[in-house]
């Protein structure tokens, strides 16, 4: 798993990360031309199909609930049809809507994707080393961050800096300057250290790599795509069948 | 076989903010080292014995470029015209930080990363994968999440990954700077495993002690160049007065004993009445209760897991789930008053240095700093050279002052060292002990997380031993229980699981 928040996966049905990258922008499209919101609710409750058949039910469903409370507080902002509440609303909605799906799809492939399993693939789909290998250094410097600003809260309490909102909100130039000092200083050399790692190891091979865990594109796979692409269709000719 | 033929190397520097201390250039090097051969090579930080280890594994000239010349053989051929990936294929290198050198989160797919970038089919992956664990004795961390991992158990991953590759050539850079005593024993045991196997095996190293009997050659070096090759045999019998000029650490640790011994009765500073650690709903420690004197020294060992950094967090007002009482001077104080008169000085110390200045940093996020007082301090540590300079530029053992600064401009009562001297060469971890000592004398109270002996023995008077949920030891060093506390340590420290190490 690219996140540091691994738990073996037993039940899920294991996708190809190809048609993972495949579903993602299908969905990015779907998302931006969402002609109306009861298709948006078609998209999300096919993200969440795709969570639940991957293994990851409590996050699909807790997602899905989330957008449902979403939904229909934007029901009601609609029916009030006028009023400060409705113009602020009503401003940022589309981002919200356009955004949703994906980082929602984008959160389940995150969490069930290997970085094995990703070079794998990549190197099965032709993309070339100079494009995949800083990806997965960046990729797997993510949960690293995660680690390391644990110390920085430690060391800014210790300095009489609090880390919380009310710390940001109180002196936001000191909060970013704490925050982002230490983590630049550690940055260029763990990605450095991360590189070297990679390299003796011998990433760079141009031979096709192998996998510990099997990498094809299945019956399931080819199911997944078909799907996502007939929600995509579904998009584009929703106002001449609603 | 490798050959070093007139190898000279310089860095290309990186503008500024590139170590300008830590030169780790090569000048005309010649060596040979021979198959099934164990190769030790030490000096003073920045002597360039880590630039020899990226000659063979080929990240030198690769990824760090520079201006090379001579030639370094890996059978016959030139490293540095062979890509990256052959060279992986014969050469597996092991690095100091466990935390950045796994790629994968867990912990199965790590072992087989190196395999798996050979291209080997499926099955053979699986069947190394298996091997190596067995053969290393590590099953039980197969199925993990790599970040759940203590430091010692990243690095033997590590160690496995490059293990399943099966290479003719290990390279070992400061493999052991992370990790407990426990986790150093078994790493013999596996060195010791490759010999038997008959693998090349170079290895950088600050911590000698438990090299010896397994290294056949020691090669000291001075600034890039090779200053003396001894035999295992000659290494032994040199004075510790011909060592430490070379800036090398004991290589025989039985032979240190505790040196700080406190007999006056000096006036409590800190008490602790009836204090539990807890985590989410784990118990950490229990029922911790201890009185404490200004200017004493107090060494916190035990495995890791046990609860040291639980604990020191805790002291600092950082750990949340306590319960129980802390006393200064008599008077109760409160988590968010333990934040304000203690300091941590961290093991990465990076994480806490914020300021644009070695002057800014000492007197940042004070409202009105006493610039005399920054001034004196910074002079006391020898940092008024660097008062301009961005602590960033400045070298480990540099930062670490700078932080134990900011402790004495905060008129900090209580500093926690976390493992102040992992990487550091004989001279480094003595000034850190005059630091410590210093301190001490202030009448600061001191702990100390450390897996470092020779450290323990020049800093401390005062252990605390960590183990299953209590602390199972408090002593004070005496002059007649140093053979106790040597006993008690190695046994907290590593259970004697390095077989021959410690008997």
């Amino acid at each position: 798993m690219i996140w540091s928040v691994y738990t073996e996966n037993r039940l899920g049905l294991q996708f190809d990360p190809r048609t993972k990258i495949i579903m993602l922008i299908l969905c990015v499209i779907s998302a931006t031309i969402a002609p109306s919101l009861l298709y948006e609710s078609v998209l999300i409750f096919a993200v969440t199909v795709f969570g639940c058949a991957s293994g990851k039910v409590r996050r699909s469903l807790f997602c899905a609930a989330f957008y449902g409370a979403f939904y229909m507080l934007t029901k009601f902002v609609i029916s009030l049809e006028k009023g400060t509440l409705y113009t602020v609303f009503t401003s940022w909605l589309g981002l919200f809507y356009t955004v949703y799906p994906c980082a929602f799809l984008a959160s389940i492939i995150l969490s069930t994707t290997k970085v094995s399993e990703f070079l794998t693939a990549t190197s099965k789909a032709h993309i070339p080393n100079k494009v995949v290998i800083p990806l997965a250094v960046m990729l797997r410097y993510i949960p690293t961050v995660c680690e390391d600003w644990g110390y920085i809260k430690d060391a800014m309490r210790l300095r009489d800096v609090t880390p919380s909102l009310f710390g940001f909100l109180k002196n936001p130039a000191m909060a970013v300057e704490c925050l982002y000092v230490p983590l630049l200083m550690t940055a260029s050399n763990t990605a450095d250290e991360l590189s070297a790692a990679a390299l003796t190891r011998g990433i760079e091979n141009p031979t096709p790599r192998t996998c510990l865990i099997e990498v094809r594109f299945r019956g399931r796979d080819w199911i997944a795509t078909v799907l996502a692409v007939c929600v995509l269709v579904l998009g584009f000719i929703w106002e001449r069948i609603v | 076989m490798i050959e070093f033929k007139h190898v000279s190397f310089a860095y290309d520097s990186h503008g500024e903010q590139e170590d300008i201390h830590r030169t780790d250039d090569l000048h005309d090097i010649n060596l040979k080292v021979n198959d099934g051969e164990c190769v030790l090579l030490c000096g003073k930080s920045g002597c360039g014995k880590t630039t020899m280890t990226r000659l063979v594994n080929g990240l030198v000239p690769h990824f760090y470029p520079g201006k090379l010349t001579g030639e370094v053989l890996l059978y016959g051929r030139n490293i540095s015209e062979i890509p990256m990936y052959e060279t992986a294929s014969l050469v597996g290198s092991v690095f100091q930080n466990p935390r950045t050198q796994f790629f994968n989160v867990d912990t199965d797919s790590e072992i087989a990363f190196g395999v798996e970038n050979r291209a080997f089919p499926r099955e053979q992956i699986e069947e190394k994968v298996a091997a190596a664990a067995k053969d290393l004795k590590i099953e039980n961390l197969l199925k993990r999440n790599i970040f759940s991992l203590s430091g010692g158990e990243k690095q033997k991953i590590a160690f496995a990954s490059v293990y399943a590759m099966n290479p003719c050539v290990y390279l070992l850079d400061e493999p052991s700077s992370n990790l407990d005593m426990e986790t150093v024993a078994s790493l013999r045991t596996h060195l010791k495993m490759l010999k038997s196997q008959g693998k090349t095996v170079l290895i950088v190293e600050h911590r000698l002690y438990y090299l010896m009997g397994i290294a056949d050659r020691i090669i000291v070096f001075d600034e890039g160049q090779i200053k003396k090759v001894y035999s295992a045999q000659e290494f032994l019998s040199l004075t510790d007065e011909e060592r430490r000029i070379m800036g090398l650490r004991t290589t025989d640790l039985r032979k240190e004993v505790p040196e700080v011994i406190m007999d006056e009765e000096r006036e409590i500073g800190l008490e602790l009445k009836n204090v539990s650690l807890y985590y989410g709903k784990k118990t950490v420690v229990e029922n911790i209760s201890t009185k404490i004197s200004r200017g004493e020294v107090i060494a916190l060992v035990g495995k890791n897991g046990t609860g040291k950094t639980t604990f020191s967090r805790a002291l600092c007002g950082l750990h949340r789930e306590t319960k129980g009482d802390f006393f200064l001077d008599g008077r109760v104080i409160p988590k968010k008053k333990r934040q304000k008169i203690s300091y941590m000085v961290m093991q990465d110390v990076n994480y806490e240095l914020f300021a644009e200045s070695v002057e800014a940093e000492c007197s940042f996020g004070i409202k009105n700093p006493d610039s005399g007082l920054v001034a004196e301090t910074m002079n006391v540590l020898e940092l008024t050279p660097f008062a301009k300079q961005h602590p960033g530029t400045l070298s480990g053992g540099q930062k670490q002052r700078v932080a134990v600064a900011v402790g004495q401009v905060c008129k900090k009562e209580l500093i926690v060292f976390d493992e102040p001297t992992s990487g550091l060469d004989y001279e480094s971890m003595a000034r850190v002990a005059k630091i410590v000592h210093n301190l001490s004398e202030q009448g600061k109270i001191i702990f100390v997380v450390t897996h470092d002996y020779e450290f323990f023995c020049r800093t401390c008077n005062r252990m605390l031993v960590f183990s299953d949920g209590e602390i199972s030891y408090d002593l004070k060093c005496r002059a007649d229980n140093k053979e106790q506390i040597m006993r008690l340590l190695f046994f907290a420290m590593c259970e004697n699981k390095g077989g021959d190490l410690f008997e």
